[in-house]
Protein backbone atom coordinates (compact mmCIF):
# COMPACT_ATOMS: atom_id res chain seq x y z
CA UNK A 1 0.00 0.00 0.00
CA UNK A 2 1.17 3.55 -0.97
CA UNK A 3 2.60 5.76 2.11
CA UNK A 4 0.26 8.61 2.13
CA UNK A 5 2.84 11.34 2.61
CA UNK A 6 2.00 14.54 4.64
CA UNK A 7 2.76 18.11 2.83
CA UNK A 8 5.40 20.12 5.42
CA UNK A 9 5.32 23.82 4.83
CA UNK A 10 8.76 25.84 6.19
CA UNK A 11 6.97 27.71 9.09
CA UNK A 12 9.98 30.03 11.00
CA UNK A 13 8.88 31.38 14.26
CA UNK A 14 8.33 35.55 13.45
CA UNK A 15 10.72 36.56 16.22
CA UNK A 16 10.65 40.29 15.04
CA UNK A 17 8.10 41.45 17.98
CA UNK A 18 9.55 39.59 20.62
CA UNK A 19 12.76 41.01 19.52
CA UNK A 20 11.92 44.64 19.70
CA UNK A 21 10.24 43.95 23.09
CA UNK A 22 13.39 42.62 24.63
CA UNK A 23 15.38 45.82 23.31
CA UNK A 24 13.11 48.55 24.67
CA UNK A 25 13.62 46.07 28.27
CA UNK A 26 17.10 46.00 28.36
CA UNK A 27 18.17 49.88 29.04
CA UNK A 28 15.14 50.22 31.63
CA UNK A 29 17.01 47.32 33.51
CA UNK A 30 20.28 48.28 32.56
CA UNK A 31 19.42 51.44 34.36
CA UNK A 32 17.90 49.94 37.36
CA UNK A 33 20.83 47.13 37.65
CA UNK A 34 23.28 47.50 40.53
CA UNK A 35 26.30 45.87 39.99
CA UNK A 36 27.42 46.10 43.73
CA UNK A 37 25.48 44.72 46.76
CA UNK A 38 24.80 47.55 49.43
CA UNK A 39 25.16 46.77 53.48
CA UNK A 40 25.14 49.53 56.66
CA UNK A 41 26.59 49.13 59.35
CA UNK A 42 24.97 50.49 62.46
CA UNK A 43 26.06 53.03 65.12
CA UNK A 44 25.23 55.35 67.80
CA UNK A 45 26.81 58.54 69.10
CA UNK A 46 27.93 58.07 72.71
CA UNK A 47 24.38 59.09 74.91
CA UNK A 48 24.93 61.87 77.33
CA UNK A 49 22.86 61.10 80.37
CA UNK A 50 22.56 64.10 82.13
CA UNK A 51 20.15 62.71 85.17
CA UNK A 52 22.10 61.54 88.33
CA UNK A 53 21.84 57.87 88.81
CA UNK A 54 19.76 57.05 91.77
CA UNK A 55 21.68 53.47 92.74
CA UNK A 56 26.02 53.66 93.02
CA UNK A 57 28.07 51.01 90.79
CA UNK A 58 29.04 47.87 92.51
CA UNK A 59 32.48 47.83 93.06
CA UNK A 60 32.10 44.01 92.65
CA UNK A 61 30.18 43.41 89.85
CA UNK A 62 32.40 42.26 86.60
CA UNK A 63 31.17 44.46 84.27
CA UNK A 64 33.90 45.07 81.13
CA UNK A 65 33.10 48.18 79.29
CA UNK A 66 35.28 47.74 76.42
CA UNK A 67 37.02 50.33 74.51
CA UNK A 68 38.88 50.02 71.37
CA UNK A 69 41.84 52.96 70.59
CA UNK A 70 42.78 52.70 66.96
CA UNK A 71 46.32 55.29 66.94
CA UNK A 72 48.59 54.91 64.29
CA UNK A 73 50.89 52.04 66.70
CA UNK A 74 47.83 49.67 66.24
CA UNK A 75 45.06 49.02 68.30
CA UNK A 76 45.22 48.90 72.44
CA UNK A 77 41.90 47.11 73.86
CA UNK A 78 41.32 48.92 76.67
CA UNK A 79 38.70 47.46 80.02
CA UNK A 80 39.46 44.17 79.79
CA UNK A 81 42.41 44.07 82.21
CA UNK A 82 41.47 40.94 83.78
CA UNK A 83 41.80 38.77 80.87
CA UNK A 84 44.35 40.24 78.47
CA UNK A 85 47.48 40.69 80.97
CA UNK A 86 48.99 44.27 79.94
CA UNK A 87 52.70 42.84 80.17
CA UNK A 88 51.77 40.27 77.45
CA UNK A 89 52.55 40.74 73.85
CA UNK A 90 50.77 37.37 72.43
CA UNK A 91 47.37 37.70 74.48
CA UNK A 92 47.73 41.65 75.88
CA UNK A 93 45.50 44.29 75.38
CA UNK A 94 48.21 46.12 72.78
CA UNK A 95 47.73 44.47 68.67
CA UNK A 96 50.79 46.36 67.09
CA UNK A 97 50.58 46.77 63.06
CA UNK A 98 52.06 43.82 61.06
CA UNK A 99 54.55 46.45 59.43
CA UNK A 100 56.16 49.50 61.53
CA UNK A 101 54.48 52.46 60.88
CA UNK A 102 50.94 51.16 59.66
CA UNK A 103 50.82 52.65 56.62
CA UNK A 104 48.27 51.04 55.06
CA UNK A 105 44.71 50.16 56.44
CA UNK A 106 46.03 46.70 55.65
CA UNK A 107 49.36 46.91 57.98
CA UNK A 108 46.55 46.42 60.96
CA UNK A 109 46.59 43.18 62.47
CA UNK A 110 42.51 42.66 62.41
CA UNK A 111 43.33 38.59 62.74
CA UNK A 112 45.22 39.28 66.26
CA UNK A 113 42.20 42.07 67.52
CA UNK A 114 39.66 39.21 66.73
CA UNK A 115 41.45 36.79 68.42
CA UNK A 116 41.99 38.98 71.51
CA UNK A 117 38.04 39.98 71.26
CA UNK A 118 37.08 36.29 71.18
CA UNK A 119 39.42 35.65 74.30
CA UNK A 120 37.15 38.17 76.01
CA UNK A 121 33.79 37.11 74.76
CA UNK A 122 35.08 33.60 76.35
CA UNK A 123 34.87 35.21 79.69
CA UNK A 124 31.92 38.09 79.21
CA UNK A 125 29.67 36.33 76.97
CA UNK A 126 26.90 38.46 77.73
CA UNK A 127 28.31 42.16 76.72
CA UNK A 128 28.04 42.93 72.86
CA UNK A 129 29.15 46.58 73.45
CA UNK A 130 32.35 48.19 72.34
CA UNK A 131 33.40 51.92 71.61
CA UNK A 132 35.55 52.90 69.23
CA UNK A 133 37.65 55.77 70.10
CA UNK A 134 39.97 56.38 66.71
CA UNK A 135 42.90 58.46 66.13
CA UNK A 136 41.67 61.85 63.91
CA UNK A 137 44.04 60.45 61.26
CA UNK A 138 42.91 56.96 61.41
CA UNK A 139 41.62 56.45 57.43
CA UNK A 140 37.86 55.99 57.68
CA UNK A 141 38.59 52.05 56.16
CA UNK A 142 40.76 51.21 58.92
CA UNK A 143 37.35 51.91 61.10
CA UNK A 144 34.88 49.68 58.83
CA UNK A 145 37.66 46.80 59.18
CA UNK A 146 38.42 47.86 62.96
CA UNK A 147 33.95 47.17 63.01
CA UNK A 148 34.30 44.10 61.05
CA UNK A 149 37.18 42.60 63.55
CA UNK A 150 35.11 43.31 66.48
CA UNK A 151 31.91 42.33 64.81
CA UNK A 152 32.18 38.56 64.95
CA UNK A 153 34.68 35.66 64.47
CA UNK A 154 35.05 34.70 60.78
CA UNK A 155 37.29 31.77 61.45
CA UNK A 156 34.80 30.14 64.49
CA UNK A 157 31.26 29.44 62.32
CA UNK A 158 28.39 27.00 63.55
CA UNK A 159 27.37 24.16 61.66
CA UNK A 160 24.63 26.94 60.07
CA UNK A 161 27.92 28.33 58.42
CA UNK A 162 26.98 31.30 60.98
CA UNK A 163 30.39 33.28 63.03
CA UNK A 164 30.55 33.75 66.07
CA UNK A 165 29.72 37.01 67.35
CA UNK A 166 31.64 38.85 68.90
CA UNK A 167 30.99 42.87 69.97
CA UNK A 168 28.60 43.73 67.47
CA UNK A 169 27.09 47.12 68.81
CA UNK A 170 28.95 49.87 68.16
CA UNK A 171 29.87 53.41 69.92
CA UNK A 172 32.26 55.93 68.00
CA UNK A 173 33.41 58.13 70.35
CA UNK A 174 35.14 61.51 69.98
CA UNK A 175 38.87 60.17 68.93
CA UNK A 176 42.55 60.82 70.83
CA UNK A 177 43.77 63.89 70.66
CA UNK B 1 20.08 22.97 -17.74
CA UNK B 2 20.86 25.00 -14.08
CA UNK B 3 20.13 28.16 -12.65
CA UNK B 4 21.08 31.48 -14.49
CA UNK B 5 24.16 33.02 -12.34
CA UNK B 6 22.33 36.09 -12.33
CA UNK B 7 18.69 33.97 -10.11
CA UNK B 8 21.50 32.11 -8.30
CA UNK B 9 23.08 35.40 -6.94
CA UNK B 10 20.26 37.84 -6.16
CA UNK B 11 16.58 36.00 -7.50
CA UNK B 12 14.25 35.37 -4.27
CA UNK B 13 13.82 36.75 -1.01
CA UNK B 14 16.53 36.42 1.79
CA UNK B 15 15.63 36.71 5.61
CA UNK B 16 18.14 37.56 8.36
CA UNK B 17 18.60 35.00 10.90
CA UNK B 18 17.98 36.43 14.62
CA UNK B 19 17.65 33.30 16.42
CA UNK B 20 21.40 33.55 17.50
CA UNK B 21 20.68 37.28 18.29
CA UNK B 22 17.44 36.52 20.31
CA UNK B 23 19.61 33.72 21.92
CA UNK B 24 22.02 36.30 23.17
CA UNK B 25 19.69 39.15 24.45
CA UNK B 26 18.30 36.13 26.22
CA UNK B 27 20.66 35.30 28.11
CA UNK B 28 21.87 39.25 28.91
CA UNK B 29 17.80 39.89 29.91
CA UNK B 30 17.71 37.10 32.53
CA UNK B 31 21.28 38.43 33.93
CA UNK B 32 19.86 41.90 34.03
CA UNK B 33 16.73 40.71 35.85
CA UNK B 34 19.02 39.21 38.51
CA UNK B 35 21.05 42.23 38.74
CA UNK B 36 17.57 43.98 39.15
CA UNK B 37 17.66 46.22 42.50
CA UNK B 38 14.50 47.99 44.35
CA UNK B 39 17.39 48.92 47.19
CA UNK B 40 16.60 52.22 48.90
CA UNK B 41 19.45 54.01 48.21
CA UNK B 42 21.91 53.29 44.61
CA UNK B 43 25.32 54.94 44.79
CA UNK B 44 26.74 56.64 42.02
CA UNK B 45 30.49 55.77 41.83
CA UNK B 46 32.76 58.06 41.16
CA UNK B 47 36.84 58.93 41.80
CA UNK B 48 35.56 60.74 44.72
CA UNK B 49 33.51 58.40 46.14
CA UNK B 50 34.89 55.02 46.83
CA UNK B 51 32.99 53.20 49.79
CA UNK B 52 35.00 50.25 51.83
CA UNK B 53 34.44 46.46 51.40
CA UNK B 54 32.89 44.81 54.71
CA UNK B 55 31.42 41.82 55.45
CA UNK B 56 28.16 43.61 57.25
CA UNK B 57 25.33 41.59 56.25
CA UNK B 58 22.41 44.34 57.63
CA UNK B 59 20.19 45.46 54.50
CA UNK B 60 20.00 49.62 54.24
CA UNK B 61 17.00 51.36 55.06
CA UNK B 62 15.47 54.45 53.89
CA UNK B 63 17.18 57.70 55.72
CA UNK B 64 18.54 60.92 55.19
CA UNK B 65 21.71 60.71 53.12
CA UNK B 66 24.89 62.31 53.78
CA UNK B 67 27.49 61.69 51.07
CA UNK B 68 31.42 62.50 52.23
CA UNK B 69 33.28 62.66 49.07
CA UNK B 70 37.31 63.71 48.37
CA UNK B 71 35.49 66.93 47.26
CA UNK B 72 33.00 67.97 48.89
CA UNK B 73 29.33 66.97 51.35
CA UNK B 74 25.99 66.24 49.94
CA UNK B 75 22.63 65.72 51.70
CA UNK B 76 19.66 64.12 49.79
CA UNK B 77 21.67 64.73 46.07
CA UNK B 78 22.30 68.52 47.34
CA UNK B 79 25.71 69.79 47.93
CA UNK B 80 25.85 71.61 51.24
CA UNK B 81 29.96 72.58 51.27
CA UNK B 82 33.07 71.49 49.51
CA UNK B 83 36.00 70.60 51.26
CA UNK B 84 39.39 71.54 50.65
CA UNK B 85 42.89 70.12 50.27
CA UNK B 86 45.91 70.84 52.59
CA UNK B 87 49.45 69.52 53.72
CA UNK B 88 49.42 67.56 56.97
CA UNK B 89 51.85 69.42 59.12
CA UNK B 90 53.05 66.44 60.56
CA UNK B 91 53.39 63.55 58.19
CA UNK B 92 53.76 66.38 55.07
CA UNK B 93 51.52 64.21 53.15
CA UNK B 94 48.32 65.90 51.77
CA UNK B 95 44.85 65.26 53.34
CA UNK B 96 41.25 66.14 53.29
CA UNK B 97 39.50 69.07 55.87
CA UNK B 98 36.59 71.08 56.24
CA UNK B 99 37.42 74.62 55.81
CA UNK B 100 37.84 76.52 59.02
CA UNK B 101 35.32 79.45 58.01
CA UNK B 102 32.33 76.88 57.38
CA UNK B 103 32.49 75.92 61.01
CA UNK B 104 31.51 76.96 64.36
CA UNK B 105 33.85 74.99 66.82
CA UNK B 106 33.37 71.69 65.59
CA UNK B 107 29.98 72.51 64.48
CA UNK B 108 29.76 72.42 60.85
CA UNK B 109 27.20 75.56 60.21
CA UNK B 110 25.33 74.67 56.54
CA UNK B 111 25.43 70.97 57.20
CA UNK B 112 23.95 71.68 60.86
CA UNK B 113 20.97 73.96 58.68
CA UNK B 114 20.60 71.48 56.15
CA UNK B 115 20.17 68.65 58.65
CA UNK B 116 17.90 70.45 60.89
CA UNK B 117 15.16 71.86 58.10
CA UNK B 118 15.47 67.75 56.81
CA UNK B 119 14.78 67.07 60.40
CA UNK B 120 11.39 69.34 60.60
CA UNK B 121 10.41 68.41 57.32
CA UNK B 122 10.35 64.76 58.92
CA UNK B 123 8.90 65.64 61.87
CA UNK B 124 5.90 67.29 60.12
CA UNK B 125 5.45 64.41 57.99
CA UNK B 126 4.83 62.41 60.78
CA UNK B 127 2.38 64.29 62.37
CA UNK B 128 0.38 64.89 58.96
CA UNK B 129 0.42 60.92 58.04
CA UNK B 130 -0.19 60.08 62.09
CA UNK B 131 2.11 57.03 61.12
CA UNK B 132 5.14 56.64 63.31
CA UNK B 133 6.53 54.75 59.61
CA UNK B 134 6.60 58.29 59.17
CA UNK B 135 7.73 60.11 61.54
CA UNK B 136 11.61 61.34 62.83
CA UNK B 137 13.94 58.61 64.04
CA UNK B 138 17.12 60.61 63.66
CA UNK B 139 18.70 57.91 61.70
CA UNK B 140 21.14 59.10 59.00
CA UNK B 141 22.90 56.99 56.47
CA UNK B 142 26.39 58.00 55.74
CA UNK B 143 28.47 57.20 52.92
CA UNK B 144 31.64 58.36 53.20
CA UNK B 145 35.04 57.48 51.04
CA UNK B 146 37.27 55.33 52.50
CA UNK B 147 40.47 57.17 52.32
CA UNK B 148 39.20 59.88 54.76
CA UNK B 149 40.63 60.49 57.76
CA UNK B 150 38.50 60.00 60.89
CA UNK B 151 38.45 63.75 61.45
CA UNK B 152 36.19 64.97 58.89
CA UNK B 153 33.96 62.35 59.78
CA UNK B 154 34.18 63.02 63.31
CA UNK B 155 32.76 66.50 62.64
CA UNK B 156 29.90 65.22 60.47
CA UNK B 157 28.78 63.03 63.00
CA UNK B 158 29.02 65.65 65.61
CA UNK B 159 27.16 67.89 63.60
CA UNK B 160 24.36 65.14 63.23
CA UNK B 161 24.23 64.64 66.63
CA UNK B 162 23.41 68.64 67.26
CA UNK B 163 21.20 68.11 64.99
CA UNK B 164 19.02 65.22 66.53
CA UNK B 165 20.37 62.70 64.30
CA UNK B 166 22.19 60.34 66.38
CA UNK B 167 22.02 57.13 64.79
CA UNK B 168 24.25 56.17 62.05
CA UNK B 169 24.46 53.84 59.27
CA UNK B 170 27.57 53.37 57.85
CA UNK B 171 27.08 52.25 53.92
CA UNK B 172 29.23 49.77 52.71
CA UNK B 173 29.51 47.54 49.73
CA UNK B 174 29.04 44.05 50.95
CA UNK B 175 32.14 41.66 50.46
CA UNK B 176 32.58 37.67 51.26
CA UNK B 177 33.07 36.87 54.63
Amino acid sequence: MAKKRTAFTDATLDLVPIMNLVTILIPFLLMSAQFVTLAVIDSTLPAIVNTPTLTEPDPNEDKLNLSLLITSKGFTIAGGDKVLEKDNLETGPIVACLDAACLSPESYDYQGLTKRLALLKDRYGDEENVILVPDPNTNYEVLVLTMDAARDDQADVDDEGKARLLFPNVVIAGGVE
Amino acid sequence: MGKSKASRRGGGTSELNITSMMDMMTIILVFLLKSYSTDDISVAGNDDLILPVSTSLTPPKLAVNVVISQRDILVDGEAVLQLEEVVDEVTGQPKVQIPESAKRGPKIVDLFDKLVSKAETSKGLGDRMGDEQFGFKGQVLLQCDKRLPFSVIREVMYTAGQAQFGEFRFVVIKGSG
